[in-house]
């Protein structure tokens, strides 16, 4: 082979190469591990103002994970990991909170921040904070600074400690702790929410499993 | 190949030096501050110079490297196939030997005083009234508490020209708190407080990333920091709810 050939068959050889890495990579990319969406519902009742409704379960009997509680059923789960809203409008989320809780490794997360007045109403009550030591979850959303997408939301939802039986899907619990809290949407762009409570198992500090999992403790907000 | 051959062949590589290492200062002199992010602290300063410093010492070096290289690859080849005589070897030129020894060692030593200077130098601390700020790090969000304030936030802020005291510690695995800005970077690590400084010495605002590999949402762990001046950063404090 002579010496030009030799160069070419090399070039081409790093040009293919590199095309079916970038090829892996944005297939990579593109494959969602995301549940379907979940949008935000129009208020009747006031303009650029929606409605969100989720849950938190001590499984994934009762959420989008499928029939059966999909591959992990005793993993603990947001009802669903998806939601949509609208840009520039005020959300308001309910949330049914179905599961029971403890102290949270970082006492920051029992207050109420970001949302509408800077509070939060669990089963009707206003608080902008809560017991640390009885903490079933958190609703936790970040934008990325810098791409214009800034957005900080926590609200920390109380332990479930009621004891009448509700059944929702093939899954029992306990009649849920009701927390409602308003925010303001800014710019479009995707934002991540997860738990910040230490509810996953296996590795350190309790944030394996369910926690590093999208669909069950941590999710997208998509903001269009 | 005759003497005057090689002795055209070593004033060519030696002007390809000279030219490369031209070349490498002056890449060395500009490009690090274009291409770091822009200084907000002594620290960052320092960096930056460090960053400097070195690539011009490299230059030469690296010169070196790239002229030999290319007059190896262009100039000193062999044609034909019979094996070529071997010249003479470079091991037993005494005046190359001892440049490449007592040059390489100045270098190096050169570098080494300068690293632990100027990582003394970041590390260390004036010891004047330092603002303490305790970062925790835990998947994924970074939280910020001011000692002595009740004030805790998702946010950093800071005031201008007052030295910090960063205490950094995560609950959960190994975080690393990384402010590109200012040139502050250390691991956050279970069950351990350690500590950094910097004093903040341009008004603005900057990113702080995670910067070890954490978990699912690792990528999304940055969050803002603001530097104020000092009344702006005493009101925002005020404004602050108040942790019992």
């Amino acid at each position: 082979m002579n010496r030009s050939k030799s160069l070419g068959v090399a070039l081409a050889s790093v040009l293919l190469g590199g095309g079916a890495l970038a090829l892996a990579g944005f297939a990579l990319a593109s494959a969602t591990p995301h549940q379907a969406a979940l949008n935000c519902v129009p208020s009747q009742s006031a303009p650029n103002t929606c409605n969100l409704n989720l849950s938190t379960f001590p499984d994934s009997m009762a959420g989008e994970q499928g029939k059966d509680g999909g591959v992990h059923p005793d993993w603990v789960s947001y009802s669903n990991d998806n939601l949509v809203v609208p840009a520039n409008t005020t959300v308001n989320v309910t949330i049914d909170q179905y599961d029971s809780g403890g102290s949270l490794n970082n006492a920051f997360f029992d207050q109420v921040m970001g949302t509408v007045g800077g509070t939060a109403t669990i089963d009707g009550k206003t608080v902008s904070s809560v017991d640390p030591t009885n903490v079933g979850h958190t609703f936790t959303l970040r934008g990325i600074p810098g791409s214009g997408k800034t957005m900080f939301v926590s609200v920390p939802l109380p332990a479930d400690s009621n004891t009448q039986s509700v059944n929702i899907g093939q899954g029992q619990y306990t009649k849920p702790v009701v927390v409602q809290f308003s925010f303001k949407t800014g710019a479009k762009g995707v934002y991540e929410w997860n738990c910040e409570f230490p509810c996953g198992s296996t590795r350190e500090g309790q944030f394996g499993e369910a926690m590093s999992a999208y669909g069950y403790m941590s999710g997208t907000l998509t903001v269009n | 190949m005759s003497t005057s051959t090689n002795k055209q062949s070593l004033k060519g590589m030696l002007w390809t030096w000279a030219a490369l290492t031209v070349i490498g200062v002056i890449i060395g002199l500009y490009a690090p501050a274009w291409i770091m992010p822009k200084s907000m602290s002594n620290n960052m300063h320092l960096t930056i110079l460090t960053m400097v410093v070195f690539t011009v010492a490299a230059a030469p070096v690296a010169a070196g490297v790239y002229a030999t290289a290319l007059f190896a690859l262009t100039r000193w080849t062999h044609k034909g196939n019979d094996v070529p005589s071997a010249g003479p070897a470079v091991r037993e030129n005494a005046m190359v030997v001892t440049t490449w020894l007592v040059v390489s060692t100045l270098l190096t030593v050169f570098l080494l005083i300068w690293g632990l200077g100027a990582l003394a130098v970041d590390n260390g601390s004036t010891g004047k009234n330092p603002l303490v700020v305790d970062v925790t790090g835990q998947q994924w969000v970074w939280s910020f508490s001011y000692p002595g304030t009740h004030v805790s936030s998702p946010d950093l802020y800071l005031p201008l020209n007052r030295e910090v005291e960063f205490r950094v510690t995560a609950l959960d695995v190994t975080h690393g708190f990384w402010i590109a800005n200012m040139g502050v970077q250390v691991d956050a690590n279970v069950g351990t407080i350690t500590t950094i400084h910097t004093t903040p010495d341009k008004l603005g605002t900057f990113d702080i990333r995670c910067t070890q590999f954490c978990g699912l949402n690792h990528a999304f762990m940055v969050t803002e920091g603001h530097v104020l001046t000092a009344q702006q950063f005493t009101s925002w404090l005020a404004s602050q709810p108040q942790r019992a």
